[in-house]
């Protein structure tokens, strides 16, 4: 058996306290290998949000285990968390978060200015990322000189540039068209076919169907989780 | 990230809100101009005070009639009680003086055929040349034969030359100086006015010529009275014996028991007291200066601040994307060095500039003061980094996930 990837051992995510505590998670088990493909649904408030921020290091457990890639993330300090987004996690937001000063190809860059990688590598890799999105024409346009999907693409190859282990995705197509959105998930499961592990957190069940397991969150637990796509009309069914 | 890669981040950022940096820069401009050519200004004030001062001749003393008091209430009434004796004592029995120049002056017409000029007529002695460190432009100063014979011979300034004659012509000319005639034997360098005592239009005469053919009533029972001796130490160290010395000669020789009727001023005393005034003015405006340099960092501390809240969701993206709390801080404080350090550059610019304008415009010699540059630059790099600290902590410490859904 292989190890997990993610692994959630009863976490709890607790913000405020007193009478105003809110259980944001409430003893979650999750375990998701290297290589699945899977959307995390649910509705505002159930929780999927903050489950996407402990997966993506971006926040610690207040109580419970994370492992990602076998390291117990509550006991890694500031620093060993930034190099673990760095290296083995690209994100990609609804909002695209683009800085609008820097070209396609500066964007693409930045994590591995934040990796130390030496300028010379930085644009061949860049480069390839960009072209791998479809954009290698693109690579001097700034964000503002490019489509919403063509700014979705660069979004995707910034995220793939260190060749992480995990793409995390928050709404990825939330701010699409069902055309481009086509166009950005068809990047997925290329990227997927080549080994990477995919997590799209999204309310949109088309989105959601394309994935191999659907993971739903409701009042901070896991409410369902599914191998089978197909079923997704008398899920929903089962959430209302 | 290292460092190189972070100011270049910066330079862009930085480069991509002009107008934001550039008011930014503003206030740190203008501190850093205004030390610079503060500074200066008050170093050139101080420095043409002090040319003024030491033109009077090195190693020289005053000896001025009545005491200070007296001199203090007004020149109504000073009491003409020093003499020409006075000056040959101080020259023959005081060892560490080096010449004595006695000086009284008259203002008189004096005119040449059809010209005439209404002046100051000096009687001195031929040392006065050396004591006063005065050149002869031709010909040639009194003499001692001259002050012995009462010649009526004159030396005049290089100003009044051109006032009385055309093209230099005046060597061997008869003027005639309140109806009294006088040979013109030389004619003394020009060298402007210092402490409102001007030679360029005046006419130097021997004192003894002056007493008896020109000044009647500056007679006294000791003798040919004389409005103050200039006297030369025979260097800087013998100056403060030959004041003590000179002070001892008088009270002899002038009775004294209580209460001196002369006093002794030095260069070195004017010097002091010069240099206490301009250097207290320097302090003043290199006060104000910091003052504005200081408010200038408190400028940069908001537009940061601003900054901050501006961009978190790009503070957000960087977090996720790989950057650490110490990146972004970093990051932070380059953005608020690189402005204040080019402020400081651009401001020292402007004030060397203003420092330039200010040397062709007036008399002052404003210095571009080395150490006020390195000071200034390095003190708004410090407030850069001073007021930059606290927007760039609350920049790291930003919570990511609240950064990024601030959309």
């Amino acid at each position: 058996m292989t190890t997990p990837l993610i692994q959630f051992r009863n976490i709890q995510k607790v913000y405020g306290s007193g009478n105003t505590e809110v259980h944001a998670l409430w003893n979650v088990n999750l375990l998701i290998f290297p290589g699945e493909y899977c959307a995390i649904m649910g509705p505002s408030g159930s929780g999927k949000s903050t489950a996407m921020n402990m997966i993506g290091c971006l926040d610690r457990p207040t109580r419970g285990d994370y492992y990602f890639d076998s390291q117990n993330v509550a006991l890694l300090d500031d620093h060993a968390l930034a190099h673990i987004r760095n290296q083995k996690i690209g994100f990609v937001f609804q909002q695209f978060h683009l800085l609008p000063q820097l070209t396609a190809q500066e964007n693409v860059e930045l994590p591995m200015i934040y990796a130390g990688v030496g300028s010379k590598e930085r644009h061949e890799r860049s480069r390839a990322a960009l072209a791998k999105v479809g954009l290698a024409d693109r690579i001097h346009n700034r964000p503002n000189q490019l489509s919403g999907g063509q700014q979705q693409r660069v979004a995707i190859a910034r995220a793939i540039v260190n060749r992480p282990l995990l793409l995390l995705a928050d709404e990825p197509t939330g701010a699409l068209d069902t055309h481009t959105t086509d166009e950005v998930l068809q990047i997925f499961e290329e990227l997927h076919a080549t080994g990477i592990t995919v997590v799209i957190v999204t309310h949109e069940p088309a989105v959601a169907r394309t994935c191999q397991r659907i993971i739903w969150f409701r009042d901070g637990e896991v409410l369902n989780d599914h191998l089978n796509p197909e079923d997704l009309g008398s899920m929903t069914a089962v959430v209302r | 990230m290292n460092l190189r890669e972070s100011f270049r981040m910066a330079v862009k950022t930085l480069a991509a809100n002009r107008l934001r940096s550039a008011l930014t820069m503003l206030g740190i401009i203008i501190g850093n101009a205004s030390v610079i050519s503060m500074v200066g200004i008050g170093e050139g004030a101080q420095r043409f005070v002090n040319s003024e001062l030491e033109t009077l001749g090195p190693n020289v003393l005053f000896v001025v009639p009545g005491n200070r008091e007296t001199r203090q209430l007004g020149s109504l009434e000073i009491p003409r009680t020093l003499v020409l004796a006075d000056a040959e004592a101080i020259d023959r029995q005081v060892p560490s003086v080096d010449g004595v120049a006695p000086e009284a002056s008259n203002r008189r017409l004096v005119t040449y055929r059809n010209r005439n000029a209404n002046v100051n007529v000096v009687g001195t002695s031929p040392e006065f040349l050396t004591v006063r460190s005065f050149e002869v432009a031709s010909g040639h100063f009194i003499s001692d034969l001259d002050l012995q014979r009462n010649s009526q011979v004159a030396v005049i300034g290089g100003k009044l030359e051109d006032r009385l004659f055309d093209n230099g012509q005046a060597l061997g000319k008869q003027i005639r100086v309140g109806g009294v005639s006088f040979t013109v034997i030389g004619v003394l360098e020009e060298k402007g006015s210092n402490l409102g005592l001007d030679y360029d239009e005046a006419v130097v005469i021997p004192l003894t010529t002056l007493a008896s053919r020109l000044a009647g009533e500056q007679q006294s029972p000791y003798g040919i009275q004389v409005s103050f001796i200039t006297v030369s130490a025979r260097d800087r160290e013998s100056m403060a014996t030959a004041e003590f010395q000179i002070t001892n000669l008088l009270r002899l020789r002038h009775n004294i028991r209580a209460e001196d009727d002369f006093y002794i001023s030095s260069q070195d005393t004017l010097l002091t007291i010069a240099n206490t005034i301009t250097g207290a003015l320097t302090l003043m405006l290199a006060a104000i200066a910091g003052i504005s340099l200081f408010v200038g960092g408190i400028g940069i501390m908001n537009i940061m601040l601003v900054s901050v809240r501006e961009r978190t969701q790009e503070i957000g993206l960087r977090k996720a994307i790989g950057a650490s709390q110490d990146d972004i801080l970093l990051q932070f404080l380059i953005e608020a060095v690189i402005l204040s350090v080019a402020g400081g550059v651009i401001g020292t610019t402007l004030g060397v500039g203003g420092i330039l304008l200010v040397s062709a415009l007036s008399p002052l010699e404003a210095g571009i003061s080395g150490s006020a540059i390195v000071l200034a630059v390095s003190i708004s790099g410090g407030i850069g980094l001073f007021f930059g600290v606290v927007p760039a902590r609350q920049a790291a410490k930003m919570d990511p996930i609240v950064a990024l859904r601030s959309a």
